[in-house]
């Protein structure tokens, strides 16, 4: 096995199918790693994380994907914190931000609030909650490598991270001059952020890839 | 000998979505598993990156001289800039969150600004040394991009919390929209930034 490293005469078994990956940072020609559950491979010159397997990987993210879906509701719907100021209140959504930004003619931060805390979570969840199902029940499905794909760009724009932390640089702010109050919505935001963060680490990219590939094999 | 051995020399192209290997014979196909273009390297990705981060560096001065937001509470207030906004925090004895603020809206666009400036200036005088410190460099930027829209999410969140009329109004500034393109443009210039550029000149 391992002496395949150091004789690299590519010769494939047929026209389509090459036994070597290669490290998406530095370019080095690899055996492909079999990592054990809970061990990483890392790319021996440049320390890029190639995979790190998890535990039913493709079950686990059907079911969180699911979990964030529900709460994708709840999050997006009810209110995030409320406000009291001599007496005025005011509910702030997710949603309530970017209808604040459009009315001050700044559309487009509006759209990048808009994109970034609400569409890429959302289409992060389904696309995850999408591709699993099709890879749980094995059912080929021409778009799933497209889905992938989407899901492989869109990750980064996702921020719901950064607009948690957003929410208490703002509570903070405003802790002084006015009375806050924390909304239902506030509750399931965090409970979807935990999914979500667990949702990332659950989808091995690797392995949903190979199991993409067996599918269309299989049709 | 086997620092040499990279997919390119090997007549190999790595898939940029699906990580599987084709002949470099079938570049101008698409990718069998998941149908995307093959390119051995981001194309023209030293051009992209460039004119992306030149634009961020641009809109960098706006971002920072004219006012982001401005808060007004019974009539009175007056409008402040990202660095304004931390030394009012600092003021009223709130230092982490200053920290935070400073850390997300100065310290990260401009380590992401400059961190790309030096990557780009590696590539082109093909600096051969210590290539895997470089690529934790671009490591650290692709990962700390997304967290300096923290000040935008915030003003966000301020802008429909605190509208009260004449009570307490706060209104958002034309840095705002300056400030999230550099986010922006960043984020897209360190994704056109391929690291395997940083590896090709090893001798």
């Amino acid at each position: 096995m391992d002496d395949s490293k150091h004789n690299l005469n590519i010769k494939p078994r047929n026209m389509t199918e090459i036994d070597f990956t290669a490290c998406p940072e530095c370019d080095l020609l690899l055996n492909p790693a079999a990592p054990d559950v809970g061990d990483k491979a890392h790319c021996p010159r440049c320390g890029y994380l190639l995979q790190r397997p998890r535990k039913q990987s493709v079950e686990r993210t059907f079911a969180l994907s699911i979990a964030g879906l529900i709460l994708m509701f709840p999050a997006n719907l009810m209110p995030l914190v409320g406000i009291k100021i001599l007496g005025n209140t005011k509910d702030g959504t997710l949603w309530s931000g970017v209808v604040a930004l459009f009315e001050e003619h700044l559309w487009g931060v509006a759209v990048l609030v808009f994109l970034s805390s609400i569409v890429f979570p959302l289409l992060n969840i389904i696309l995850s909650l999408l591709i699993s199902a099709h890879l749980y029940f094995n059912k080929p499905n021409r778009y799933l490598a497209s889905w992938m794909r989407w899901l492989q760009h869109m990750d980064e724009w996702a921020m719901l991270e950064v607009y948690m932390l957003g929410i208490i640089v703002a509570c903070v702010k405003l802790a002084s001059t006015s009375e806050l109050k924390f909304g239902f919505g506030l509750y399931a935001f965090v409970a979807l952020l935990i999914i979500a963060g667990m949702l990332a680490t659950s989808l091995d990219k690797v392995l949903f890839w190979r199991q993409i590939g067996q599918l269309r094999k299989e049709k | 000998m086997k620092s040499k051995m990279t997919a390119l020399t090997q007549g190999l192209i790595r898939c940029h979505d699906c990580g599987c290997l084709s002949k470099q014979a079938d570049k101008n196909r698409l990718c069998p598993l998941c149908g995307d273009r093959l390119h051995p390297r981001i194309p023209n990705s030293f051009q992209r990156t460039a004119a992306l981060l030149l634009s961020a560096f641009c809109l960098y001065i706006p971002a920072n001289i004219f006012p982001i937001m401005t808060i007004t509470s019974l009539g009175v207030g007056e409008p402040h800039t990202i660095i304004g906004g931390i030394i009012e925090l600092l003021n009223s004895n709130m230092v982490p969150i200053a920290l935070l603020v400073l850390v997300a809206s100065i310290l990260v666009p401009l380590l992401k600004l400059l961190g790309i400036s030096l990557l780009l200036l590696n590539v082109h005088y093909r600096w051969q040394a210590h290539a895997k410190k470089w690529t934790i460099l671009y490591r650290i930027i692709a990962f700390v991009g997304r967290w300096s829209m923290l000040d935008i999410f915030m003003i966000s969140i301020l802008v429909s919390l605190v509208d009260m009329g004449g009570v307490a109004q706060v209104i958002a500034g034309p840095a705002a929209t300056a400030f999230a393109a550099v986010v922006v443009l960043t984020m897209f210039a360190a994704k056109n930034f391929d690291p395997r550029l940083l590896w090709d000149n090893q001798r």
